[in-house]
């Protein structure tokens, strides 16, 4: 090799040498828990417990470093079939260090904080916690996601698109009456039925779409009598489940007198969309605002 | 000799089966080498997180092998057993508060101290309500403890259910109530070590005055011992072992019942050997179980109070029995 070759070569690795060094500066973010968590290099293989801290990291485009989920994830397609880490009855720390990770993303729900923080931590293994208490906070996880994953622009990119998203649907839903809302979110064996509340992403994106809580109360307990919903006898009444279950619960006795029956504004809405704290959910408001204000969609 | 030979070798083997047990099973070549300081993370995980859970479960069974035995001791009756007087539901109570109540200072120092007060709390609750009605003796113990019990249990249930939303969830508590040795730090293992090596000497010293009781009310007064005294004393002395364990196991069902009973068939049942064998044979039991517990159902974990009830349910149907015919 002639010795010019030679310094064009090593100038070369040099220039990749000192690109792979600028994209490995360390990265600290700071999560829900208040916790800063440092990534010295970008995270090639992430375990992502919950469908929403996995929707959301394929989302930035980086479902091929997704090595680990747990049993209810089932969206992205290509992220359902990587190996488990956990489901019902709580989460493995042996099957998660046996994916050697190199970043943890985890909700505080079903156990999975609680069980894996602690061990996580102690193995010097990056774990984030997220929390999701209004559809903003969604966005802002999806930029917390992409610092974390050294793709910041695209983190920024993603949120700033739904974002925008977002102020358009708020704004076509502005200034008109808000129809008292209520969201049934499941039903419990002794009848009691499971409401959205506000202070939840689930209830923000209710009132993000031009809604308002048909049933008062901050605090208010998830479980509800199906007397209080009666008594509440909102404008519109959404179901997230099937058709037939819709049916089933209004052919109830009672339920038929019901404004929202009578009325014809009872709607099933998609569990995914609103259940999930992921980039999905805006599709969900966007959905809820069309039911909400089927006028206002159309402009 | 041979016997506690025999038991010493046991618990060695469940101590090693249970470091090698997991999700991900070990060989023992891979804990030599994470006890040799390897650097791997998977070598990390089994020093740093499997063997202190391994050591735990063994002293968690160490004070419900001591905790059963005294209790047994106490009420003369082979089928009582160491959450006998409210400390389950104490315990479960104090649990709940520190697992759903934010009261700002580190999980991991108030899971274990409110589960101890709540433990040792309700025990002594109910010997000062047995006393306030004036039934002293074990009958009367007995019935202040379902008393307490059942008031302890409708606070935790309401605190769960009033408590409770989609981030501290439910399962939560409900698995802690169901059985599981926390995992502590080397520095905290050392410290529950020092626990109940303490527990082990303070129920040595109950050791005779069980024996004497054994005899029957009449013969132990005759011996000299004040009965009354001695058994608010052991009953409190036992359920501070029993409290410790509570509060790095949770509540384990049937160990603190069956250990005592199989250290019994081996040493018979003066009190100076059968106190550490059934602290041997109850470290065995929960080592092996929380084994189980840790590696059937992966990547999923068993509550370890389910994998003893399991095994348990069966044992203590098996003594209803034989007492029976005898």
């Amino acid at each position: 090799m002639p010795p010019s070759d030679r310094v064009a070569l090593v100038a070369a690795a040099c220039v990749l040498g000192c690109n792979a060094m600028a994209a490995a500066q360390p990265v600290t973010v700071r999560d829900a828990y208040d916790r800063a968590i440092t990534l010295s290099s970008p995270p090639q293989r992430i375990v992502t417990v919950f469908a929403s801290n996995t929707e959301m990291v394929a989302a930035l485009g980086l479902a091929d470093r997704i090595v680990g989920i747990e049993t209810f994830t089932r969206y992205p397609p290509e992220v359902a079939s990587k190996p488990l880490v956990g489901g019902r009855l709580g989460f493995s720390v042996d099957a998660v260090v046996g994916l050697r990770p190199d970043l943890v993303v985890v909700t505080p729900a079903r156990q999975a904080a609680h069980q894996l923080l602690d061990p996580m931590q102690r193995l010097g293994v990056p774990i984030i916690v997220l929390l999701q208490r209004s559809v903003w906070e969604i966005l802002d996880n999806i930029r917390l996601l992409g610092r974390a994953a050294s793709v910041p622009d695209r983190g920024e990119a993603l949120a700033g698109g739904l974002g925008s998203r977002l102020s358009a649907t708020m704004r076509r839903v502005k200034d008109r009456e808000s129809p008292r809302t209520l969201l049934i979110t499941g039903r419990l064996g002794n009848g009691l039925l499971l409401v959205a509340r506000p202070g939840t992403y689930t209830g923000d994106a209710i009132a993000l779409a031009g809604g308002r809580f048909a049933l008062d109360g901050r605090g208010m307990i998830a479980q509800v009598s199906p007397e209080a919903i009666l008594a509440a006898d909102p404008d519109v009444l959404l179901y997230a489940g099937s058709p037939a279950e819709r049916d089933e619960l209004i052919g109830r006795p009672g339920w038929s007198e019901m404004r929202a029956v009578t009325t014809k504004r009872v709607y099933t809405v998609n569990r995914a969309e609103l259940l999930i704290p992921g980039p999905r959910t805006i599709d969900g408001v966007e959905h809820l605002a069309a039911l909400l204000h089927p006028t206002a969609a159309a402009q | 000799m041979k016997v506690w030979l025999v038991l010493a070798l046991v618990l060695a083997g469940a101590l090693a089966l249970a470091a090698c047990a997991g999700h991900e099973w070990a060989s023992p070549v891979d804990l030599a080498r994470a006890l040799a300081g390897d650097t791997d993370m998977r070598s990390r995980l089994l020093f740093e997180w499997r063997m202190p859970r391994v050591l735990a479960a063994a002293l968690v069974g160490v004070l419900l092998g001591l905790g059963g035995a005294v209790f047994q001791g106490v009420f003369r009756n082979p089928l009582a057993e160491p959450y006998l007087l409210g400390s389950a539901g104490g315990a479960a109570l104090g649990a709940t508060i520190a697992l759903l109540v934010p009261l700002g200072a580190s999980q991991s120092l108030l899971l274990p101290a409110l589960a101890f007060a709540g433990a040792w709390g309700a025990t002594v609750l109910v010997i000062g309500v047995s006393r306030v009605a004036g039934a002293v003796d074990a009958a009367g113990m007995l019935l202040a403890g379902v008393a307490v019990a059942a008031v302890l249990g409708a606070l935790r249930s309401f605190l769960m259910l009033a408590l409770s939303d989609e981030a501290v969830s439910l399962q939560i508590v409900l698995s802690w109530v169901l059985g599981g040795v926390q995992t502590p730090t080397w520095a905290v293992l050392g410290l529950f070590a020092a626990i109940s090596a303490g527990c082990f000497g303070l129920t040595t010293l109950l050791a005779r005055g069980l024996d004497v009781l054994g005899l029957g009310e009449t013969m132990a007064i005759g011996f000299g011992l004040d009965v009354k005294r001695f058994v608010a004393l052991a009953v409190l002395a036992g359920s501070v072992v029993v409290a410790a364990a509570v509060a790095f196991g949770g509540l384990v069902a049937f160990v603190g019942l069956a250990a005592p009973h199989i250290a019994r068939w081996l040493v018979g049942p003066m009190h100076r050997p059968l106190l550490p064998a059934s602290a041997l044979v109850g470290a065995s039991i929960v080592a092996i179980a929380d084994a189980i517990a840790r590696s059937a159902l992966p990547p999923s974990e068993i509550p370890l109070g389910l994998v003893t009830a399991v095994a348990g349910g069966p044992f203590f149907i098996l003594l209803l029995a034989r007492r029976l015919r005898t």
